[in-house]
């Protein structure tokens, strides 16, 4: 077990060597780990005078305050898993702390060619057919510190593979715990070949609510032409926790991707999400639901990147925000000059719950196709005074006449979400969350 | 309230001159002008710029963002300028022998 066999706090090289020692991978994996681990050590922390992260103060942040892999105790309880109440699953996945618990697939998924589960284990005994997908590299290890840490120490991770022309209709789900103090470094590969379908919904959570830890993860999702996959990530970890992440994914010609992201835990988050349209005639959706309170810091770069012609993107990104806390949009719709007749949208809605909150919204573009239509929007405001009133009079309570409009904020990019579960969930999470206005 | 927490030593920040703290989770600007200590949020108002790498003028009694040139008064944290409009959270300095000890404003 790597949790009694290092026992060194930090990211330091004896950690890293006991890490790769324990780990029995293939050699060509080792050299990429070794060779992240290498540019981790070479970049500096981002600081505020880059215009990525002007807007998130991470100098309270310090890697030498956590230990990877440091045996924590395991609770004896995991936290409750909410994406997947009451549904069918084909395969499900449990980790807790950087490592893999519990994996299940369906006896039918895993007849058609099907993985799914620990991508730890499964790229011992399927490594030449992971390989090429592992090495496109979606994610850049050279981006920043927290890419190249990912890169280097990722476990716990979870593999969806489906083989080409597969269409598995009921959802797989993917449960990533995290104890107090913790530390997460998953990473998460999903490989639909061509004409594949698939629908994956994962979701993070903390022992303890009010934990602290650090989780600095990867995304990665690759769609061969034809395929479609919906993909659902909840974030819902403790409110002390730092969240690190770089996302992306690549969608093939004629392939489809709804991303719908639901954002409500942890004291701060930096995540970077990608979309590349790469083939002709490619679709993708990207909702994005965020709720936060007390003192968070969430922000979230979205970047979608148009790289052939014919296709269409649409990210609509909702978020509610309570006493102190503050959120960070910087939306970038990308056009290379192949892309002719692109169609993109993004919009960001804010809905501002307190006067002591902060919503930074900053959509942009970037094209350089002369036959496309972008458009982007971006609003910010408070409850409406006179819809409070008019719900108090029909017998509503204010917090009652909050929630409901609260609910109604959102009602628009649920109704984008396909999944019940998932509308359920979030729904429930966001109205147990929402108090009264603060003026 | 808050207890009045070990911050620095009198002979880490020059007169005048400023030092980044960091006191109980939240970061602080530590600031000498003209033989007095004033401590500040280590944040402007307006665009969540670090003010402990602005300018500070011991005469006129402010610190300045680097970023947009938003000046705070170092004594109560008002905002001086424009583009800022709210003041940033000042906190309660005493000395005792060479230890600069701040208590956090709960506000």
């Amino acid at each position: 077990m790597i949790a009694t066999a290092l026992s060194t706090t930090g990211f330091s090289q004896e950690v890293f060597d006991a890490f790769l020692a324990e780990r029995d991978e293939p050699g060509w994996l080792t050299d990429r780990r070794v060779a992240a681990w290498s540019q981790f050590n070479k970049l500096g922390m981002p600081n505020n005078r880059d215009e990525e992260w002007m807007r998130t103060d991470i100098r309270l942040f310090h890697f030498d305050r956590f230990a990877p892999f440091a045996g924590i105790e395991a609770p004896s309880e995991l936290p409750p898993a909410l994406l997947a109440t009451g549904v069918d699953l084909a395969g499900r996945s449990v980790s807790l702390d950087s490592r893999s618990l519990s994996n299940e697939i369906s006896d039918e998924c895993a007849k058609q060619g099907v993985l799914f589960g620990s991508l730890d284990s499964l790229v011992k005994e399927h490594g030449n057919l992971l390989r090429p997908y592992i090495e496109r590299q979606l994610v850049d290890p050279n981006q920043d510190k927290f890419s190249a840490l990912n890169a280097a120490l990722w476990s716990g991770a979870n593999l969806l593979f489906v083989p080409k022309g597969v269409k598995v209709a009921r959802p797989f789900h993917s449960f990533t715990a995290m104890s107090a103090g913790g530390v997460d470094l998953g990473k998460t590969l999903v490989i639909l070949e061509q004409g594949a379908e698939a629908t994956l919904l994962t979701e993070t959570a903390s022992t303890d609510p009010e934990a602290g830890g650090m989780h600095c993860g990867s995304i990665e999702l690759i769609l061969e032409k034809e395929a479609r996959l919906r993909y659902v990530n909840l974030q819902n970890w403790g409110s002390g926790v730092w969240h690190f992440a770089h996302q992306m994914g690549h969608v093939g010609a004629n392939a489809g991707l709804q991303w719908t992201i639901g954002a409500l835990g942890s004291r701060l988050a930096k995540v970077n999400q990608h979309v590349a349209l790469t083939g002709p005639d490619a679709e993708a959706q990207v909702n994005g639901v965020m709720f936060t309170h007390g003192k968070q810091h969430l922000c979230y770069n979205t970047h979608q990147h148009h790289k052939a012609p014919f296709c269409r993107s649409d990210l609509l990104y909702k978020s509610a925000l309570q006493d102190k806390s503050r959120t960070v949009w910087r939306g970038m719709i990308k056009v290379d000059e192949a892309a002719q007749r692109t169609d993109a949208y993004q919009r960001n809605d804010n809905l501002m719950l307190s006067t002591a909150a902060r919503a930074d919204s900053i959509p942009g573009l970037e094209i350089e196709a002369d036959d496309v239509r972008c458009t982007h929007g971006s609003t910010s405001g408070r409850v409406d005074d006179h819809q409070l009133f008019y719900a108090m009079t029909r017998g509503y309570t204010r917090q009652e006449a909050v929630r409901m409009i609260v609910s109604g904020f959102f009602q628009q990019v649920f109704d984008r979400i396909t999944i019940e579960s998932v509308r359920d969930a979030l729904g429930e999470a966001i109205g147990r969350r929402v108090r009264d206005i603060e003026e | 309230m808050n207890e009045f927490t070990p911050a620095a030593k009198i002979s880490e920040i020059t007169d005048p001159g400023s030092l980044l703290v960091e006191i109980d989770e939240q970061l602080v600007v530590l600031i000498h002008a003209a033989g007095h200590y004033y401590a500040l949020d280590d944040v402007c108002t307006h665009d969540g710029g670090p003010l402990s790498d602005g300018p500070l003028d011991a005469a006129e009694g402010s610190i300045a963002c680097p970023r947009h040139g938003a000046k705070f008064d170092i004594k109560t944290g008002a905002a001086l300028t424009m583009p800022a409009t709210k003041p940033t959270r000042s906190h309660d300095v005493k000395i005792e022998g060479d230890q600069i000890l701040v208590r956090l404003c709960d506000n």
